[in-house]
């Protein structure tokens, strides 16, 4: 039952291997570390750039 | 007979100027008066409050509750249970996961606010808030790296007491100590890092979301907004963050699980290695290691007491976990197994008895013959000389080690229950064989270590600044190169945290074009009417 719920569970993508490194001058990253960093510029970027969905507006806030 | 019924006449009898000098009443007042419930739980936002920018609030408080919820059910079962199962270590990928996902969100909430220049208009205090919240989170995340109880845990606070000794804060912020970094990231930190969110949160309500650059006069900033305003559901906000959060949670969970590399031991190091385990145990002997000769907190050495100028808070701070490296990680222990092995016994008599030029003078002549020391079985071989007692000792120090006799006799030293790696840490530390397991896993200083994790798994990147600094020189060169970057990184976190109160600086964003992107629908609105 645990080894069946282990390889439910366990990892679809093997993450455990040899790590890989971006390395300039006396930068080195990981490319995990990489990878999210720019998917965290691109979220950025991207939610700037697409359009709120539109909501009634116009009323005036008495507060 | 009722009595109920002259409820209403007594308290009417009160005297109600009485009543409302009440600390009570007046806090009750103070409360409503602040934050009533319709801006507690508003349902309009100002118009401009049109961005996909504003989501990363809510979602990071989402993130928060289900690294909350995953933590605390990994505390249900206690901390070696998602080493043992399957279930145990999906719960700690969820962990993990959620907290990746918590900096991911939080980092982008704290860019938005930045180019919003979100201080303005009296709400210096809610950045304030939530910066401190970032940083006590960076804390809570460290000291969960350090709870891990694995390979990662051992090398991160081997690395890091360095820069927490040479602060001071070391004397009493222990990253060896797994009990201490345990109980800070599951109840100090957490309970921090909720205070401040909770207290950001309200001055989010108190204050209102900052107005767009331009769009009223800087006077007019720290009014309430009157203008145009769209309807605002918090509570359905906040529940779809939830339910989004909890699916990616679990989603990398399942596809990507998490690392665990096994703990490194003092009897696989004597295994693997077992000459630089012996010439490790010499240096103890001898006084010479990095632990025998480190200075404060562990002993009135100074191989390592750092120093700014003539300052050296290290030294200040003084000793608070002694350690006499040969006592404690060599004679120590070989006491408790002495009985059994009389050529032992005469050995620890000898050594212990005679004068320290003696044993000084044995120590060191076995140290210039360690270069040929062989390791043949689970004797030591080396060439003849006058050493007395040590390679005696040293020997059955290694079939101590190799029966992980050691790792028992290190890790109990404080009694059945410790839970304070100083010492067996502290000698790992000092040999061979565990920085060459962290420079093939990459977790050097000179690798960036502190921000990777093992394998292809993301790390701490948000320490990548701290770390940055040891890259270059003087830090990089330099002996008192940790007080050099913790001195940095203080001044740097201060001026983070004070940004809307320094002049000049709190006015870049306004000169930055990024806020016309974020509240481009309202400029163009306002443009249009």
């Amino acid at each position: 039952m645990l080894e069946v719920l282990g390889l439910l569970l366990g990892a679809i993508v093997n993450l455990k291997g040899t790590a890989h490194y971006f390395e300039w001058g006396v930068i080195q990253i990981s490319y995990a570390n990489l990878v999210v960093i720019i998917l965290m510029l691109l979220v950025f970027v991207l939610a700037m750039a697409i359009p709120f969905p539109q909501h009634r507006s116009g009323r005036t806030n008495e507060n | 007979m009722r009595t109920e019924p002259q409820a209403p006449d007594q308290a009417a009898e009160l005297d109600q100027a009485e009543l409302s000098r009440e600390w009570t009443s007046r806090l009750r007042r103070t409360l409503t008066g602040k934050l009533p419930p319709e801006k507690l739980l508003p349902d309009t936002q100002p118009a401009y409050v049109a961005s996909w920018i504003y989501v990363f609030g809510v979602l990071t408080l989402a993130a928060l509750i289900v690294v909350a919820i995953s933590g605390a059910v990994l505390a249900l079962e206690g901390p070696d249970w998602w080493h043992n199962s399957p279930e145990g270590h999906f719960v700690n990928s969820t962990h993990l996961w959620s907290v990746e996902l918590f900096f991911f969100f939080m980092v982008i909430h704290l860019w938005g606010k930045f180019f919003m220049a979100a201080w303005r208009g009296k709400r210096g205090l809610t950045w304030v808030t939530g910066v401190l919240a970032f940083l006590l989170s960076i804390g809570a995340a460290f000291t969960g790296y350090l709870s891990q109880q694995n390979l990662d845990s051992q090398w991160i606070s081997t690395q890091a007491k360095d820069g927490m000794n040479s602060t001071g804060i070391g004397a009493y912020f222990n990253v060896l100590n797994f009990g201490q970094m345990f109980m800070w990231h599951i109840l100090l930190l957490p309970l921090l890092v909720i205070i401040f969110v909770a207290i950001h949160v309200l001055m989010v309500r108190y204050r209102g979301v900052v107005p767009p650059i331009g769009s009223v006069p800087r006077s007019e900033e720290k009014k309430p907004w009157r203008g145009r305003v769209r309807p605002y559901d918090i509570v359905k906000e906040a529940s779809i963050a939830f339910v989004i959060v909890a699916i990616l949670t679990l989603l990398f969970s399942v596809v990507f699980s998490s690392p665990d590399d096994p703990a490194a031991t003092i009897k696989q190091w004597s295994q693997v290695d077992p000459v630089d385990f012996v010439q490790t145990a010499q240096s103890e002997l001898a006084g010479a290691s990095e632990s025998a000769t480190y200075g404060p907190p562990y002993n009135n050495q100074s191989g390592f007491v750092q120093s700014l100028g003539p300052v050296s808070l290290q030294k200040l701070a003084g000793v608070h976990y002694p350690i006499n490296s040969g006592q404690d990680f060599v004679l120590g222990p070989l006491e408790t197994i002495k009985s059994g092995i009389p050529s032992l016994a005469g050995a620890l008599y000898t050594y212990q008895h005679a004068s320290v030029a003696q044993q000084a003078a044995w120590t060191a002549a076995f140290g210039k013959a360690d270069q040929h020391l062989t390791v043949t079985g689970d004797r030591l071989s080396y060439p003849r000389g006058n050493y007395g007692p040590v390679p005696t000792l040293l020997d059955n120090l290694l079939v101590m080690a190799r029966s992980g006799g050691l790792d028992n006799a290190l890790e109990s030293h404080q009694g059945f229950y410790g839970t304070d790696y100083t010492k067996p840490l502290l000698f790992l530390a000092d040999g061979g064989y565990f920085s060459s397991i962290g420079q093939k896993y990459h977790l050097l200083g000179t690798q960036w270590g502190m921000t990777n994790e093992t394998g292809n798994f993301p790390g701490q990147a948000w320490l990548w600044l701290y770390t940055f600094w040891y890259q270059i020189p003087p830090m990089s060169t330099s002996a008192n190169g940790d007080v050099m970057v913790m001195s940095i990184m203080a001044v740097l976190t201060l001026a983070f945290v004070i940004f809307p109160y320094i002049p000049g600086l709190r006015r870049i964003p306004e000169k930055i074009p990024v806020y016309k992107a974020i509240w481009r629908r309202y400029y163009e609105e306002e443009q249009a009417r």
